[in-house]
């Protein structure tokens, strides 16, 4: 069946100039065309897929982690990516050089402003990674554009912010994966069916580690002159952090405001993987009613049925970084990065062999994201289960920031007679950015 | 003030360790909060930098009342703070922040008048009706089409009409904001419990010539809107020439409520093209209804390719028991694709009636299917141990090695002898290793490992050589009393084949109580090989394992005499640098005796001299025997890199100095414990300037190199 491309339309304030296609020279409407003498591959002639059953893909923010995604989706054949917008030249060039080498032309494109790629008719998908600040805002720009997305985590900010991204996926009928790759691969995937269906008894605690608990954030840095636009677009970067100063410490988007300008650190740069992986635990429910500030190294909090998940720093057995554990009254279960488990009783394998991925490796949740982008399925990191993740995350730190407990009700998406953590729940976009 | 202090550090930029005394109060009186506030709005009045301003902002963000709100408003006009000043307002409840906020919106332009009714939007203030509907008219497209997504927000009956009176005149952009903002309040009238009105509104925006996205938006809002009406529209997605409603009907497909919908998503499978037929049954599949499993089940037994495909992958998540005929049935198709669907499907099928069903079908199975009901079996776990067993002796290679891998998974230790016994006299080289991998399988998961190793100890004698190493591999993998006995005679008394399975067995052992077994090997093997095994096996032990730091030292100083080699010695030396006291600083001083020892034993004096609890005159004399006086030692500064790339690193070189004029940085390397590469590729140095006894030095240290710092 042909795989369609949705109409375009980019919500939220226009753009006073259309900056176009940087360097390619290339029109709009040419770009949308690949090659320019098609070969038989391109044709499904030779087993290959097909130019109608492929994912067009675009990247907006692809640094670090991003190329490292970037290379999955190349690995796919049935993706074509076929444009690049980032804020700083030197990765826009480095990306069109990677994806032109990959396919031996000089088609990819090139954008500053992520709206004008997200203008084109003929891209499906956006890999989404800015860093923290953007993922939000540019994954709704996305969706409201009408592109499914596979978006980097942390996803959101603050309360606010993950509740709107879940509820604009929903809206918009879109497919969106988190960057939460651990739960594509087997190991964390038995580690939580063990859990989620009952074989470790009733539960009882979920352990995620926190590695950094407390944090630092990106802040505001003395004044440095700004770089050319056309090298580094600081107006861009910002986008919706308020606004401060140039400074070139600041152009890491990993650490940019990472927490929205609150904490963030540990607790939810890791807990959007190891905390999502203990949501998946106990079925996606919910994210916990109560939240304790750190003692000793751990920060409590209680789901409604009195399970507990605890972010805790040490005593973990070394398995690799981004451990869980979960603990039920029947047994026990530990898994980390090196891909191995550790059991309370081997008899919980029941016959299973469970692959030992080792290295966390994104290739399976990049090849979920596709094939849910062509079914229109929920891949694995989907916005719901981001979102209830992420909530755990930020009600956390805004604990660990008031230095006491509080408690949230997830009816009302709102902290229990708490005007100051209710108020830690979100903060006003830079304009013209909405959300 | 000190809380004003360390508030700015916690927003702004300082990397904190939690303490209570960093955090916030809780119970904070009142009487606090106002003067955090007040300290807050003096920093708005004075001619502060935008920093602090900044961090005033986003303190009254927290703490603020109406008494700030003059202040925030002051700042909307300024292009630098203008969120800053918004994120407090945004906050603040009360009307004197709407009423900021409208005020603003009244006389502001561009960037900052959109990015003020885009927080009058956030506020769903239903008192910025007047403002936002004049801005709807404005000529800016950007302004307009905030004010038509803030008037959405509010969502009242005003600000609809007013969006709804707008839709047919606008264009563009703005067309498209409208038709969301109709959207926002489709869902504010749905939330409302107002449904109807909910989808004609949506009904209005998806017959608008709005962007095709918003189409598809008003679209699902209509048929979720419907309720138990919803099946006509969604069908009517389905059925779309338009690929992107058809995908659209997919998703919707799998949010509609359970009830008439089913009915009508089953009725529509025939009549779709086969690849749309997939599509749907893999959406039935996500609604799990009894409908969708009933008609999953049904494609999956007959139709193409594609939609049996599509159902029988579908089933192992959706299905149940009733799915269990068709999928065996798949299982055996001479399609591979089909096969492995199914077979995949069927192993996740879940549900005890499965596994019961999956046993009555085992006892008549035959050809294909034989094998594969036994590698359910295994697979799930079943207890069918009886035809399993009979299964081994089939004449079928396939059946033979099913039953195999299935007994590895069921059976229990009084029929482990079986496998066992497959082990010693394997019918083949292909049972031979399927009889391996079982035995393994088995014996890990035997909850009584004596008794388990009995079974596997018990022809060790008498089997032939290839079957003596997987029984010992076996017991290596089992551990306890009987398998260390078994392994460890194996080590001392066997051929040279067995001395050397068994000696790396025990070099890898599990627990401490290999120790003495390990401790006497190193004594006793005449050949260096295993001796060497043996030895390292002992260390490690010391080094690994949870041990009284008593019992740690002793087989410090054991190790250290058996120890042959220099390698050997400053494995023990390792030991003695990780588990500091007195007793491993009289090993690490003993060992300095011994030239070859010596960088290794002055490295671990330091480390341990370092992290003794106490200071101590006697560690201060060990040292000194290994040439490390005690001195007044002060880090200055410290650097590591290449050339202009270099990277500070007082702190860490600061941390880890003591009282001698050796330190030592625990960790993989000075790029790992230095947070980094300074300079890829290039020779890279430390540099410490120091005083030590007052008197200034400065050292120059290769990457990597021991750090001593000489006296000046």
């Amino acid at each position: 069946m042909p795989f369609s491309r949705p109409a375009s339309t980019i919500p939220g304030p226009a753009r006073t100039s259309r900056r176009g296609l940087l360097k390619t020279g290339l029109s709009l409407s040419a770009a949308a065309i690949a090659p320019t003498v098609i070969p038989g591959s391109a044709l499904g002639l030779d087993g290959t897929i097909p130019p109608s059953e492929r994912v067009v893909l675009g990247g907006i923010g692809i640094g670090n982690r991003g190329t490292y995604d970037l290379g999955c989706f190349l690995e796919q054949q049935d993706v074509q990516f076929t444009a690049i917008c980032d804020v700083k030249e030197n990765r826009r060039v480095g990306i069109k050089k990677m994806a032109d080498e990959k396919y031996g032309n000089d088609s990819c494109a090139m954008y500053q402003d992520f709206r004008e790629l997200l203008d084109r008719n003929d891209i499906d998908a956006v890999l989404i990674a800015t860093g923290p600040n953007w993922h939000t805002t540019a994954s709704v720009y996305a969706a409201k554009a009408g592109k499914d997305i596979y978006c980097e985590k942390p996803c959101s900010k603050n309360i606010a912010q993950s509740l709107l991204l879940r509820d604009t996926i929903r809206r918009t009928g879109r497919v969106f994966q988190a960057g939460t790759q651990r739960r594509n691969l087997p190991h964390f995937a038995f580690a939580c069916e063990l859990a989620r269906t009952g074989r470790l008894g009733k539960m009882k605690r979920v352990y995620a580690h926190p590695a950094g608990m407390t944090a630092s954030t990106s802040g505001w840095l003395p004044a440095e002159n700004e770089p050319p636009k056309e090298v580094v677009d600081w107006n861009m970067y910002l986008g919706p952090a308020a606004w401060r100063p140039f400074n070139a410490k600041l152009l890491d988007g990993f650490n940019f405001e990472k927490g929205g300008g609150l904490v963030g650190g540990g607790v939810l740069e890791w807990g959007s993987h190891c905390v999502d992986l203990c949501q998946w635990a106990v079925n996606d429910c919910p994210p916990p009613v109560e939240y304790a500030p750190p003692v000793d190294g751990q920060i409590v909090c209680k789901y409604v049925d009195g399970v507990e998940l605890i972010f805790r720093e040490k005593d973990w057995i070394p398995l690799g970084s981004c451990p869980v554990r979960f603990e039920g009254e029947d047994g026990w279960v530990e898994a980390g990065d090196s891909g191995k488990l550790v059991l309370s009783s081997p008899e919980l394998l029941a016959g299973r062999t469970v692959e030992e991925i080792g290295g966390y490796p994104a290739t399976f949740h990049v090849r979920d994201f596709l094939d849910c982008v062509k079914t229109r399925g929920k891949p694995k990191g989907n916005a719901d289960a981001a979102c209830n993740a992420h909530i755990a995350c930020h009600a956390a730190n805004v604990a660990l920031f008031l230095g006491r407990p509080v408690k949230f009700d997830n009816a009302t998406n709102a902290f229990v007679d708490d005007v100051e953590a209710n108020r830690l729940r979100s903060e006003a976009l830079r304009e013209p950015w909405r959300i | 003030m000190m809380l004003n202090t360390l508030f700015r550090r916690f927003i702004l930029a300082t990397a904190l360790a939690a303490s209570a005394s960093l955090a916030i109060p809780s119970a904070r009186a009142a009487d606090g909060r106002n003067d955090l506030e007040k300290a807050a709005i003096a920093v708005l009045r004075s001619d502060a930098a935008e920093a602090d301003k900044a961090l005033a902002c986003k303190q009254i963000a927290i703490f603020g009342s109406a008494d700030a709100v003059p202040d925030l408003a002051a700042l909307l006009d300024n292009e630098k703070l203008h969120s800053w000043a918004r994120t407090g307002l945004e906050a603040i409840p009360g009307p004197e922040a709407d009423g900021a906020l409208r005020a603003a919106a009244a006389t502001l332009s561009g960037n900052l008048l959109v990015g003020t009714i885009n927080s009058l939007g956030v506020r769903k203030d239903a008192g910025a009706l007047a403002v936002l509907t004049q801005r709807l008219a404005d000529r800016d497209p950007d302004v307009a089409s905030a004010a038509a997504v803030a008037l959405g927000h509010l969502g009242t009956l005003p600000a609809i009409s007013a969006l709804k009176s707008a839709l047919p005149r606008a264009n563009g952009a703005v067309q498209s904001a409208i038709a969301e903002g109709c959207i926002y309040a489709a869902e504010e009238l749905l939330a409302a419990g107002k449904a109807s009105d909910a989808a004609a509104l949506y009904d209005e925006v998806r017959k608008a010539p709005v962007p095709a996205q918003r189409k598809l938006e008003a679209t699902r809002g209509a048929i979720l809107a419907r309720g138990d009406d919803a099946a006509p529209l969604l069908i009517e997605q389905l059925q779309s020439p338009e690929q992107s409603l058809f995908r659209l009907g997919l998703t919707t497909a799998r949010e509609v409520k359970q009830g008439k919908c089913d009915a009508a998503l089953v009725a529509e499978l025939p009549k779709l093209p086969a690849a749309r037929a997939a599509l749907l049954l893999r959406a039935l599949a996500d609604r799990k209804s009894p409908a969708a499993v009933e008609a999953l089940i049904a494609a999956a037994g007959k139709g193409g390719k594609e939609t049996r495909l599509a159902a029988l992958e579908s089933l192992g998540a959706a299905g149940n028991a009733k799915a269990l005929a068709v999928l065996l049935e798949g299982a055996v198709d001479a399609d591979a694709d089909l096969a492995r669907a199914a077979t995949a499907s069927i192993s996740s099928l879940s549900g005890t009636e499965v596994n019961s069903e999956i046993k009555k079908r085992l006892s008549n199975a035959q050809g294909k299917l034989l094998p594969m009901l036994l590698e359910l079996v295994g697979q799930r776990r079943i207890d069918a141990i009886p035809p399993a067993l009979a299964a081994v002796d089939s004449q079928d290679p396939a059946t033979r090695a099913a039953a195999l891998a299935a007994l590895g998974n069921i059976v229990d230790v009084e029929r482990l002898p079986v496998l066992v016994s497959q082990v010693v006299k394997p019918r083949d080289e292909t049972d031979a290793a399927n009889a391996k991998k079982a035995l393994l399988t088995a014996a890990i998961r035997m909850p009584d490992r004596e008794a388990c190793s009995s079974a596997v100890v018990a022809p060790l004698s008498s089997a032939p050589a290839a079957a003596k190493q997987v029984l010992l591999e076996t017991l290596g993998a089992v551990g306890g009393t009987k398998a260390l006995t078994a392994v460890a005679a194996a080590a001392k008394n066997g051929d040279d084949a067995q001395k050397d399975v068994a000696s790396r067995l025990l070099g890898e052992w599990m627990t401490p109580d290999a120790a003495p077994v390990l401790l006497d090997l190193s004594k006793t093997l005449a050949e260096d090989k295993y001796r060497g095994r043996a030895i390292r096996g002992f260390i490690r032990i010391a080094r690994q394992f949870k041990l009284e730091q008593s019992e740690r030292a002793k087989m410090a100083l054991e190790a250290f005499s058996a120890a042959k080699t220099a390698a050997e010695k400053k494995l023990v030396l390792e030991v003695a640098r990780r588990y500091p006291d007195m007793e491993m600083l009289k090993l690490a001083a003993k060992a300095g005796a011994d030239d070859e020892l010596k960088p290794e034993s002055r490295i671990a004096a330091a480390a341990i001299v370092k992290k003794l609890p106490e200071e101590s005159a006697e560690a201060y004399a060990l040292a000194k025997g290994l040439g490390l006086e005690k001195v007044s030692l002060e880090i200055v500064k410290a650097t590591y890199g290449s050339g202009d790339r270099q990277k500070d690193v007082t702190d860490v070189v600061r941390k880890n100095a003591g009282s001698l004029p050796l330190i030592y940085i625990a960790g993989n390397g000075f790029n790992a414990v230095f947070g980094g590469d300074p300079a890829p590729s290039a020779v890279k140095h430390l540099v410490i300037q120091y005083t030590i006894d007052g008197q200034p030095g400065e050292a120059m240290i290769e990457e990597n190199g021991t750090i001593v710092l000489a006296t000046p």
